[in-house]
Order: structure tokens, then sequence, then C-alpha cells
């Protein structure tokens, strides 16, 4: 309206007389609507994203048209990987910002608070432009700038000697942040190593395990919008995976009348939203859980027919009741008898939630029946020792209910999730790396990447070259100084590469800094279970997109890139290419075009190939003519299936049903002693991927492998449980784990709207517990671990458990003096000293202070405190079945000591060594039956050839 | 048309991706938002509840901001959105006294004053403002609430809402469904320099350059020692700590007390500039004593002098300095900033022509330009009374009686000026008789004034508070001491004595008393939470 402003006469003739400047005679532009007056529309059409004009806010009223192209592409920051937007300006080729894509089925358009602060990453100034090469000693400091030429050969040269002397165990990629695991298998199966290393044991392996060890998915795909009750152990309405498609969800079920019941022992905003907060004490949550299966059973709310067709109930009855009459009858009054003790005022006792509030949520998960959501992503099931029996016994209402594959129930995570034909698969890989699947954790659900340094330590072996890619465990991982022992131990690892768009603590360790680029300035492809559908999202690096439809195509991404910025996909391929230049090795056979013969392929090529052959795909791009390629470069996400239930009634092929039996006694259908199916009232369903193609009510596989206690869903007494407790002498348990709106691990701390929200992690602690302490927030404590201390504020709190306390794990970031600057917005200057062997002492040598750069607002940081950094001083508690580092501590508090500063932090490694040892000696090792180290049915990321899963045969590695 | 949001707490997760879409939007520097979540906590475990609170511009249908805006930067544009225009704004943030929601701020890159405007450059091409597009549950509702088809319109229709400070009558136009007190209403909490997962320690917005402050300070220890300590309020002055049954749990940053000295200075030198002209005038025109024609010259001179001082000090207290003068030439006449702005002009513009044409003998102009200088001394007297009323953020500047306040305050720095000047000056018994008695009127004048401000009943629970703050709280000492003592009774004691020197004293304690009387209501009303 400013350009309708009429100025009065004294303005008029102020302007006349130039007394002002004239705000009056711009002729400006008018833009056209893309909506009625009065209407708003949420993003423009798709037809108008090559050519789309607004108005630049900051200029306004001015109507100040700006031209942009817009690319869609994939957000980096969580693993959701929500749809964006870029708005590349086609005057700058800078990307101005980033919205929702309101064609990604997942996000629809939507986003958390992180998706937007991409922008933040985009143009953060203490970004890695040029890779770098260490100069001196690993961890000092200096660095020079190296080519890409140089990093490719030298790296490409040593990995070419290591595969050439047979040591293909000592070349491995540790991956933080994953994205493109699709890709890097097919990379480290070509290079014929067992080289993947994630962080999924310090993430999400114990509930993984727990879903697994039901039907052989290892995540839940819960359909919230259609539940009727909504069970979480977990805080999705802010955190998790996956988080905003989740939320989105869980708040429409709510709108359609659905409950909510959140077990957490703190109040996490998604408890404060919940109908029924269950503060349980942690690791008490499978008790309540079998709590309310006992009382569903008691009143019958449980689905008999699911039961009846879908769980191993008479293998159940047959080996562990042989004396009764196998029917389903018997199995529900043995069901009875088995849980008979999980009484509502047991579940009390142990978990602190009123049993009348056990049994009320009960009543109503059983009456939701099959509308039952729930899900368990990290939290109980990563905190406790046994964690992986929370995920088992909330299946188990799932179960009961018959909610599994259902409207509004919980599906398996692979039916949401889409796998894609790459244009070339080489074999499975014919080695074991140790240092990955030790034979002690034969059921580890993923690597055992948590006690790699510690294997390094006692020589179990060595990594000639290691990548660490968007991977950050000095500071994410449990006992960090023994990563930093380990990496700077240049016997154990030979040479470091770290791939990382940011400076972050690892790099700091590492002997070659690679920039790769952020969200936008890559290719991936991204498929999740964020609901009941299949979708596939594209990411692309948006500005070589732009540059393409403007036609100027780039070949390489970097081209595109600021600075010197590389993509991992094209970096594998040249780096590929360069191990094996000759073909000798048989690595360049798979990076061949498959479009053009002989040629190395390129990553347009890459992803052609995929698109083309998914299905619909071609047949929905043609309707728009366009290429497969064309319409996920033009919309960034495909849908696959609108809706994807019951998966487990699909019926099999004549085909697979040749020469196949069925067991009248379980229905099972087995072909080549194999079982492939389910007869179901006389239909023969595939059912799911485990030994007996039901649900595993029954695990033959705990029992074969020596954990018969855990047969059936059990609850597991946590490390943390109260009986371990000291209360007398300050002992609480400590939750580490829990995860602000606003922030990701290491991922999301170079972003400036994201830091000013979030800068500090006191420790939460309830009101009467701070008052038995004399305390008040903002005062100092001492937290004792069992190897060494943090200091850190506490926040007093009626958000908080009494008898517990927490702290999230986002905050404490850090740099040293030595060290390039990177982050400044979150990172506190601090010094590290090794007092002895083994005895390291952080302390905070300056907080979060303004700075002078290229972006005004780095000037403006009003904040000083930037956390203190408590996992390194956890050590390591891998659970001796899942493998997941049991991430709940009991600390000891103690009111800060005299000359304890905030941020002040100490760890002796050699106990966090012992601990690791202490811990060692709870698993059962391998082989298991038929000299096996693993079970065959369990999946393991890059699986290599089923040999291999026999110890006997164990290559020489 | 009439834009207007609903923000749903049935829905509302409190994730603050409103607040960054908006920032990556509008490029909002760091420190300041144009909207923000809330968070408090509310209830004992485990009935212990967290409320989120979308807080920004209610896009009032009667906005104080623009009625007080000297210049029209804001605007209510005819669908209803209360827009600005940055390139108008001179900074006087008398926008962010006004608005009672805390929605303005001063944008350190511009040195103007910003807020939400409803994306009002997307709205205008029939686009969702980035907010509602970003919100992951659809809990910010916008749409024009005129057409009976809206979503905002029929949720309206069908929800009980409640709106923030209605009794405002600003008519604001942001709803919440299920919107609760503890968060909505800024006084059950207490505001804090940390929380949950945030902290404090440097100023935003108009105060930012004290974080800017803080990077040539190359002195880490200190800053570890900063950190160490159990928390950095230096730069947040606050209110006394209350226990409240909720807990305020994140924020966004406090803006800081946004007029400062130089505010209440200029009430100050303009108490001066206006009694040095009234004070003479009073003596003559009604006949109580004839007034010296050095003294008659002095009052004049002082008059225009002090008033020059006003004039500076209003322009030091501009963000944008240098666009002072679109005040007179580009004036939005409502605003009381505008109407003073213009009677110290004619005021100055009198006191000249009073001296020129007693220079020169004008007699028939004389007159009435006294007359006339009278009556716009009084206006400059008092104007600021009804900038601050226009300031409806500020309950406690809400009274009736600021304008008594002001011009006894004019008569007595008039008085005490004179009694100070007593000392250089030559002055006839009849005149030091005069200001005696005026004196003794003005000051139980003022005393009356005072005591009526402080006992009477305050409608608001914000008043409330300030008079607490005087009388009991972080401002006592100043109150008691400063303003009665210094200011009101030991004056009178001092001239009662008797004496050319404790007379000048008199004046002297008077002058200190005025000031401290007016950097107390200057400042502690900006110490009570806006939101």
């Amino acid at each position: 309206m400013s350009s309708k402003h009429k100025p009065g006469l004294i303005e008029n003739i102020a302007e006349k007389l130039h007394l002002i400047p004239k705000l009056h005679d711009e002729i400006e532009p008018e833009l056209p609507r893309l909506t009625e007056p009065g209407q708003l529309t949420d993003y423009p059409p798709p037809e108008k994203w090559d050519d789309w004009v607004e108005y630049e806010a900051k200029g306004w009223p001015r109507h100040e048209a700006k031209n942009y192209m817009i690319v869609p592409t994939s957000c980096f920051n969580c693993e959701a990987g929500c749809g964006l937007l870029s708005y590349v300006n086609k005057e700058t080729l800078e990307v101005r910002k980033f919205e929702g894509n309101p064609w990604h089925p997942g996000s629809r358009g939507r986003n958390c608070a992180k998706g937007p602060a991409t922008i933040n990453q985009i143009n953060d100034k203490d970004r890695i432009l040029y890779p770098l090469k260490r100069k001196g000693k690993r961890g000092e400091g200096n660095w020079q700038r190296v080519s890409w030429d140089e990093v490719l050969d030298e790296i490409a040269s040593r990995i070419r000697e290591t595969l050439k002397a047979g040591k293909n165990n000592e070349v491995a990629y540790h991956v933080g942040r994953p994205g493109h695991e699709g890709y890097i298998d097919r990379v480290l199966k070509a290079w014929g190593v067992d080289g993947h290393n994630s962080h999924t044991n310090i993430c999400s392996a114990g509930a993984r395990f727990g879903y697994a060890i039901w039907h052989g998915y290892d995540r839940p795909s819960p359909d919230h919008a259609n539940a009727k009750f909504i069970l979480l152990i977990s805080a999705h309405l802010e955190s998790g995976h996956y988080f905003n498609p989740h939320a989105q969800r869980i708040i429409e079920g709510m709108m359609n009348g659905a409950k909510l019941a959140v077990m957490d022992p703190r109040l996490s905003n998604t408890a404060s939203m919940a109908d029924y907060w269950m503060p349980t004490y942690p690791g008490s949550e499978a008790a309540v859980l079998l709590a309310m299966a006992k009382v569903i059973l008691d009143e019958g709310l449980y689905n008999e027919s699911f039961m009846k067709n879908w769980v191993n109930w008479q293998t159940y009855l047959k080996k562990e009741h042989p004396k009764v009459t196998v029917n389903f009858e018997n199995f529900i009054e043995m069901l009875k008898e088995e849980y008979k003790e999980y009484t509502p005022e047991f579940a009390e006792q142990e978990s602190g939630v009123p049993a009348k509030m056990i049994i009320e949520t009960a009543k109503q998960a059983g009456k939701a029946g099959t509308q039952l959501s729930t899900h368990n992503w990290r939290s109980a099931g990563s905190g406790n020792l046994g964690g992986w029996s929370v995920a088992r016994c909330l299946h188990f209402l799932n179960v009961l209910t018959g909610s599994v594959g259902t409207v509004g129930g919980t599906s398996p995570s692979a039916w949401n999730k889409f796998k894609p034909n790459v244009f070339d698969s080489p074999p499975a890989v014919k080695f074991w790396n140790e240092l990955h699947f030790p034979h002690e954790y034969p059921l580890a659900h993923y690597e055992m990447s948590q006690l790699l340094p510690h294997f390094l330590k006692e020589g179990r072996g060595k990594l000639s070259v290691y990548f660490t890619r968007v991977f950050n465990p000095v500071w994410t991982f449990p006992d960090g100084f023994t990563w930093i022992e380990a990496l700077s131990d240049e016997s154990k690892i030979g040479l470091h590469a770290a791939l990382t768009p940011t400076w972050n603590e690892t790099a700091y360790f590492a002997d070659y800094v690679l920039p790769m680029g952020h969200s936008s300035e890559r290719h991936d492809l991204i498929s999740y279970e964020t609901h009941s559908g299949l979708w596939i999202g594209f990411r692309q690096p948006v500005l070589r997109e732009a540059l393409r439809r403007m036609g100027k195509p780039v070949n390489f991404t970097y081209e595109a890139n600021p600075g010197e910025v590389w993509e991992e996909d094209e970096f594998w391929m040249e780096l590929s290419w360069r191990i094996d230049p000759d073909g000798n090795l048989g690595i360049k056979e798979h990076f061949i075009s498959p479009y053009r013969k002989g040629e190395k392929i390129s990553i347009d090529e890459y992803y052609q190939h995929i698109f083309e052959n998914t299905a619909g795909l071609p047949e929905k791009a043609s309707e728009e003519g366009l290429t497969p390629l064309d319409y996920m470069r033009k919309y960034g996400a495909f849908e696959v299936e609108t809706t994807s239930y019951n998966k487990h009634v699909k019926e099999l092929s004549k085909d697979e049903l040749k020469s196949a039996n069925v067991d009248m006694s379980t229905n099972t259908i087995t072909k080549n002693g194999k079982a492939i199916g389910v007869m179901v009232d006389e239909i023969a369903c595939s059912g799911f991927p485990t030994p007996s193609r039901k649900q595993e009510f029954y695990s033959e596989t705990t029992v074969d492998w020596g954990w018969p206690e855990y047969k059936i869903p059990t609850y597991i007494k946590s490390h943390i449980h109260e009986e371990n407790m000291d209360r007398g002498k300050g002992d609480f348990p400590l939750l580490p784990t829990f995860r602000l709106p606003t922030l990701i691990h290491s991922r999301s701390g170079n972003a400036k709207w994201l830091t000013e929200i979030s800068n500090r992690n006191p420790v939460w602690m309830h009101t009467s517990d701070a008052n038995k302490f004399g305390i008040k927030t903002g005062d100092l404590l001492r937290i004792n671990t069992d190897i060494g201390y943090f200091v850190d504020r506490v926040w007093v709190t009626e958000g908080m458990k009494p008898g517990v306390v927490a702290c999230s794990h986002h905050l404490g970031r850090w740099r040293r003096p030595q060290d390039e600057q990177g982050n400044r917005w979150a990172t506190n200057l601090v010094d590290i000293q090794e007092m002895e062997n083994g005895k390291w002492k952080m302390r905070v040598l300056d907080g979060i202070r303004p700075y002078k750069s290229e972006d005004p607002d780095s000037s403006r940081i009003f904040w000083s405190d930037g956390g203190v950094h408590q996992n390194i001083t956890f050590p390591v508690h891998p659970d001796p079945i899942s493998g997941m580092h049991c991430w709940h501590q009991k600390v000891r508090i103690e009111k800060a000591r005299a000359d304890d500063k905030y941020g002040d932090l100490f760890v002796d490694t050699n106990k966090s060594f012992e601990v690791y040892k202490k811990w060692l000696k709870m698993t059962r090792p391998a082989p298991g039956p038929d000299g096996l180290r693993r079970p065959l049915w369990f999946n393991r990321p890059l699986r290599p050839v089923d040999e291999m899963y026999f110890i006997e045969k164990k290559q020489d590695n | 048309m009439n834009f207007g949001f609903i923000i749903d707490n049935r829905k509302c997760i409190g994730c603050h991706a409103c607040t960054v879409a908006c920032k990556s939007e509008h490029d909002v520097p760091i420190g300041v938002n144009r909207t923000w979540v809330k968070y408090v906590e509310k209830g004992e475990f485990p009935n212990t509840r967290r409320l989120f609170s979308v807080m920004r511009c209610n896009h009032c249908e009667d906005a104080p901001c623009v009625e007080i805006c000297p210049v029209t930067a804001l605007y209510t544009r005819d669908d209803g959105i209360v827009d600005f225009d940055n390139r108008r704004c001179i900074g006087c943030k008398a926008c962010i006294q006004a608005c009672p929601y805390d929605a303005l701020y001063i944008d350190p890159n511009s040195h103007t004053a910003a807020k939400c405007n409803y994306c009002a450059h997307r709205v205008d091409i029939g686009l969702e403002p980035a907010c509602v597009n970003v919100c992951p549950v659809h809990a910010i509702i916008s749409g024009d609430m005129d057409d009976p088809l809206s979503e905002i319109t029929q949720l309206l229709a069908r929800e009980q809402v409640t709106a923030r400070k209605v009794e405002k009558g600003t008519r604001p136009k942001l709803f919440y469904i299920d919107g609760d007190d503890a968060s909505l209403k800024p006084t059950s909490t207490e505001q804090s320099s940390n929380y949950m997962w945030s902290s404090q320690s440097a100023g935003v917005g108009h105060f930012a350059k004290y974080a800017e402050e803080r990077i040539s300070q190359s002195d880490p220890e200190k800053m570890a020692q900063q950190l160490a300590g159990s928390s950095a309020e230096k730069i947040l002055s606050k209110t006394e700590e209350v226990i409240k049954e909720a807990q305020r749990v994140y924020d966004a940053p406090d803006k800081g007390i946004v007029w400062g000295w130089e505010v209440s200075a200029y009430v100050w030198t303009k108490a001066i500039a206006t009694g040095a002209f009234l004070v003479p005038f009073l003596a003559t025109a009604f006949g109580f004593t004839p007034v010296q024609n050095m003294i008659q010259w002095a009052g004049l001179a002082l008059g225009l002098i002090f008033l020059t001082i006003t004039g500076g000090l209003l322009i030091k207290d501009l963000d944008k300095p240098m666009r002072f003068a679109y005040i007179l030439l580009r004036p939005q006449w409502r605003s009381w900033l505008v109407r003073g702005g213009y009677a110290i002009g004619l005021y100055g513009g009198l006191l000249s022509l009073i001296g020129a044409a007693k220079f020169f003998g004008w007699t028939d102009i004389l007159r009435p330009a006294i007359w006339g200088g009278a009556i716009f001394a009084i206006i400059t007297a008092v104007y600021t009374a009804f900038l601050f009323a226009q300031a409806k953020g500020r309950d406690f500047w809400q009274s009736p009686t600021l304008s008594l306040h002001m011009l006894v305050h004019a008569v007595m720095a008039g008085a005490a000026t004179f009694a100070l000047l007593s000392l250089f000056m030559e002055s006839s018994e009849a005149w030091l008789g005069f200001l005696r008695t005026l004196f003794y009127c003005s000051i139980a004048f003022n005393l009356l004034v005072i005591a009526i401000e402080m006992l009477t009943a305050h409608p608001t629970a914000d008043s409330k508070r300030v008079v607490k703050m005087i009388v009991a709280g972080q401002f006592s000492s100043l109150f008691w001491i400063g303003t009665l003592i210094v200011g009101n009774l030991l004056p009178a004691l001092l001239i009662w004595l008797g004496g050319s020197a404790l007379f000048a004293a008199g004046g002297v304690l008077v002058l200190i008393g005025v000031y401290i009387t007016e950097h107390i209501w200057v400042r502690a009303p900006q110490l009570i939470p806006l939101s």
C-alpha cells in the first residue's frame, strides 16, 4: 500500500523541494496474483517453477520483483529427508531461501525449523570450501589446501595397495547421518570390502532389534492419521524419525479423535500434548507395556483372528508346554499364565505410573483394536540394558490388538520404504569384518561402531583407510576421548579422510578434510516410512540443476557448488576409477555407464537408470512428456504407492508355490526347507520375513543363541534400575538422549537461527530433588559418571520425574585454540589436556561471543553459553544382545566443588576400557547353531555372502 | 477483506518452525523476531503441562502502533493487514511502547522498526504467509474473516477463542483456540535471561550494539568467569522475583528498555524550557507581581536554549536521527509526537517572536504573542502525557493525572531555574516572594498528584506492579529519597528557612527531583513485560 500512500500537503511540498527523499513517484511492477483477492494458496504451481517472480520481502513495500528458478531438493538435517523447494535467484545464482515441497508425499510442503534453516548452512561463513591436508602431527590443527586430484590419487593408491595386499578389511567407511546408503553399499561391494560402519548402534539399534525379532522388519511405520489410540515411547511431536511427517499425522489423528499416550520420564513437548503422560521410571517401560498386555488379555480385548493366524503360538506351545494340547484357547491360557505377575500394581511399583492410568490406557489401546498406532524410536529402547525389549513389548500390543499392518495400525517399515533398482549390482562381499561385527555380539543389530576404538586399542585389527562421512564420534559418541586416542594413533588408522561440509570435533583429527555438499548441493535418493504409502524423494544439487535448466549444464556438481565443494556420489565414482585404473581389480567395471559403452558412469545416468526402473514413474513422467529423470528433477518426489497396508497377506504366486509344502500344525508353507509363507483361510500368504513367516511371539532364535530367558516378550531390568542406585550417595539415573525440536546432533550447529533459539543444555531436575541438594536453577553441579565427570548448571522444573535427571546432548560443541574457526555460533573454545596417561581434562576457555564476519548477524550473538559436552564423559555400554549403546547413565551428583568451572569435564580412558571389558563379559559369543556367527535370517548392512555367516569358514582377516 | 490469524493450540507443538521460516522469508537479524514461540510450564508433577504460544503482531483493527507512528511508517491496509514502510521510519520507538503485544523491534540492520506484516508481499500475489506454509501441524490459520467460507471464519464460528489483552481496546485479530492465561498474560510468569535451552547475556535489536561491543573484549578469562557465574543479567534489569504458579521456560530475548535516559532528560529539559516562560507569565498576566525585564529576557533565553536541547535529545533518541525532519515533513497528525513536534516548533517560534517584539518594540504583537506563547508552552509541557497515553502498551502511562504531573513539573522546574538564577541576577523581593509562593503551591500540588498516582486504585495489574516497583520495589529508594525528600520536602524546608543560598539550593534540589521522578516514570513501566 505504500506505493498507494497519498502524501499530505506538507509531505508533498517537502518532497518537491527535495527536503526529503521522494517515496511516491517510483513506478513499481504489479505482479499477477495466483488467486482471487482474499484467497491464499500455499505454493506457486509447478508450471511456474522455471520462471517464478515474487516480491522481495526485504524491499517491501516497494515492489521489488525477483526472478527465481524453483528447484526441489531434500533436507539433510534430520534423517526424515523432508522435501524442500529452493528459490534460486536467476540473476545471481544464489539460493534465496528454502521452503517445503508440496509434492513430497512424506512432508507435504511442511517443515520443522531445521528445513528453512538450511539456508544458514549454505551461507555459513565458517564452512569448508577447499580440500585440506594436515601438516604436522594428526590433531595439531595445521592444514594446507590441496587439490582434489592430489586427494583422489593419494587415497586411491593407498586403497589399491591395501586391496592388492588382501587387507580388504582395513578399508572402512563410517557414516553418521545416513542417506545414500544404497549408493555406498554398492561402492563398497564393488571394492570387495566389508567396510560399512554406521552410527546406528548408538542411535536406534535397540528398538530396531526389538522389532526385528518379532517380524524381521526393524522399524515401525505407524499410521497415526487413522489411529484411534496412539502410544508413543518417543517424542515424535518434536524429534525422532520422522519428526515432521509423523507430527503432522499424529496431530491429524488427534484432531480426528485419537487419544495420545506418551511414556517419558521427562515432560517432552510431546508428553505435554498427550492425553496421558506416563512418566515412567527409565527402563521400566517394558513392565508397563506387559501390564497393559495383561489387561488386554484379561479383558478379552485381543484380536483373536489375527493372533490365531499370524502368531507362532503353535511352536510356542509345542516347545514350552509339550504336555498341553496345541489349540488357541490353551495358548491364551498360557499367555495369561506367563504374564500373571505383570499386574498394573507391579508395573506401578517399577515405573511410578499409577496402576489406574495403566489400566485405562490399556483398555483404550485394546478398544482401539486394529487402529492402535505405536512407536518406540530411540528413547527407552536406546537408553537401557535390554532396551530392545521395550520395542518388543510395545509391538506385542500391536500383535495382541491385531493392529499390525492395518489402517490406523502399525506397519513394518519396509512396506513403506522404497528399494531402488540400481544399474549394476556387484556381488556380495566375501569378507567379514570383525571390527564391525565381532563374534561376541552375534545378534548385534548393526555394527558395533561404538567399540571400534577399543577394538583398535586391543589390537583386534587396524585400518589402512578410514572414511568418516558426516560423522562426528568424538563429540556424538560415548567415550570421545578414547576416539581421540584412536584417531591420533597413526599406527592404528593409517589414513583418516573426513567427508564433511563443516568443521567438527572428529575432523580435527583427520588427515584429509574433504568438503562435501550440504543438502542442496548433492544427489541422493530418499525413501522413509513416514506413513502408509511408498514414496521416493530426490535430493539434487539445486544450482547444478538450475544451470542445466538455463542451458548451461556442468559435468560435475562441484562446478556449480561454492568453492571446491564436491558431492560424495561423484567422489566415489572418481575414486573407484582411480583405485582400479586398468580394471585389474574388477572394480572399474561397476562404474561403467549403462548408456555409453566403456565410459565412466555419470551421476545423471546413475539416477536416470533408477528412475527408469521405478514402478509407475516412467508412465507418470510420460503423461507430462518428461523423462523419468526430468520428472524427478522437476518435482523432487514421486509417490510409488498411496497406501501400503496388509502386505503380509499378499498371495504367493503359483510359481512360488511350486513344490512347496504346508505344515498342517503351523500352516507355515515351506519350500526347499525354507519357510516362504503362511496358509491363512486357504490363501497362501507371503507373511513376514521370519523363520516362521509369522509374528514371532516365541523366538527360537533367542533360545538357539543362548538367551532362553528372552524367548518371549519380557521385561529386562535396566542397568540403571532403582536397585542399582545408592540414593544416599547422590545416585541418579541420567537421561542424556533427549533432542530439542530445533537441533540435530552435529548437523545443525552452524545454523544461526537454530542456535539462537537453543544454545545451552542444563541438567533437568525435579524441584524436590533440587531442594534436597539445596540448589536452585542456575547453580552448578558436578555430574560423576563411571569414567569421569562434567560440570553443568541445573534447571529446576516440575517437568521432570522426581529421582531422575536429564540433559540434552545437543549442545556443548567445542574447538581448541589451534583448530580452524568452525561453527562459531555454537562452539566453546576449550583447552584439552592429557594430564597423565589416559586422564583427560577439558576446560572452557571462552564461550560463544559475537565476531565480525561478512554476515552482520555474527556480531549480534547475544548468548555466551554454548552448553556442556556430556557424551564424552560416558563409557560404552553395549547391550550384549542388540549391541545398542545403552545411553542412560547412573551418575553420582554433587554440588560443584570450589575449583569447578562451568563446562569442565574429566575422563579417564583407562576406566572406560575397564567398563568396556565389563560389558563385554556380559555377552554370549558366537558360534551359534551350525557354527554360525550370526543367524542367517538376520540381515545386516552390506550383507556378505552366506558362507561368511559361518565362523568355521572364517576368512583370514 | 479483513485478514486475521488463528493459532490453534490444540495442534501447536511448539517446534519453532514458524520462527525460523519467518526469519528466512524476511531475513530477520539475530536477536529479534517477528514471530516466536513462548513456552510456559504449569502445574505440579505429574500434572505438569508445557504451553506453547505463538506470539506476533495481532494486526489490530485499532492498531495503537499506527496511531502513534508520527510518519505513517506503520499503517493499516484495506485488507486489514498492519504493514510498515521502513523508508519512512525514524526509529522513535513509540510503536514499541504503543503495542501491547511486544510485536515491534528495532532492526539492527536498518535501524528502523519492524514486525510481522502478514507477509503482505506474499499475500499480494496470493500466497500464504511463510509461517502458515511451514507449520507442520497447520496450527496457524490465516485468511479473510469477511469471507464466510474461509477456514478462519468457520473456525471462529465454531470454536471458542481468546485473544491477548482485549481490554486494551485494540481489537486484536489474532485468536487462540485453547489459549491459556498463564501463557497469554505476560504477568503470569517472570522473564529470565536463562531458559531451559537458551540464554541471553547481551542486548538485541535496538541494543544490538552491546553485543557488538563484546567483540572487542578480547578477554576470554572474563568471559569464562561470566560463564561460571550463575547468571548474566547485567543488561537486563528485572523486576523483583515473584514466585508464580507457572514458569516461563522459553521466550525470545528481552528487547530491553528502549526509551532510555534521553527520554527522561527530554521531559526534564522541556519542563525547564516551558517553565522558564510560564513562571514570569503567571506572575505578570494575573497581576501577582511585575517581573523585571532582565528576568523576562532570561526566561525567553532559557526557554529557547532548553527547547533546543530538548530537540537535540529527541533527535538523539531516534535510531534514524538523520530522518528527524520527517516528523514535521511527513506528519501523521493523530500522533502526539507530531503534534508535540509542531507545538515545540511553534512555541520556539513564538518565543523568538516575543523576543523580537520586545527588542523592536512591536507592542501590538507582543501581547498576543505572549498569550500564544503561554498556550504553546502549556501544550509543549503536557503533550508528552498524551503521547504516553498513546503508548497503550504501558498501562501506567494511561494515568489521567499524567498531564497535570507534567504541567506542575514545568512550573516547578521554571521556578527552580529562577531560584538558581537569583544567585546571579538581581531579583526583586516581590519576585522572590512570588517564586516562594509558587514553590509551596506547586510542591504541594505535585505531592497531591503523586499521591493520587500512587494511592488511587489502578485498574490494571501492570499499573499496580509499576506502583509497587516505585513505592516498595527496585525504585523505592529513588522514589522516597529522590522524588519525595530531595525533590519536594527538602526544597520546601530550605525555602522556608530562607536565605538566598538556601533558596537557590532548594531550586537545584527541585530540578534534581524532577529529573529523578521523570527517570522513574519513564523507566519503570518499561520493565513490565509485554508478552
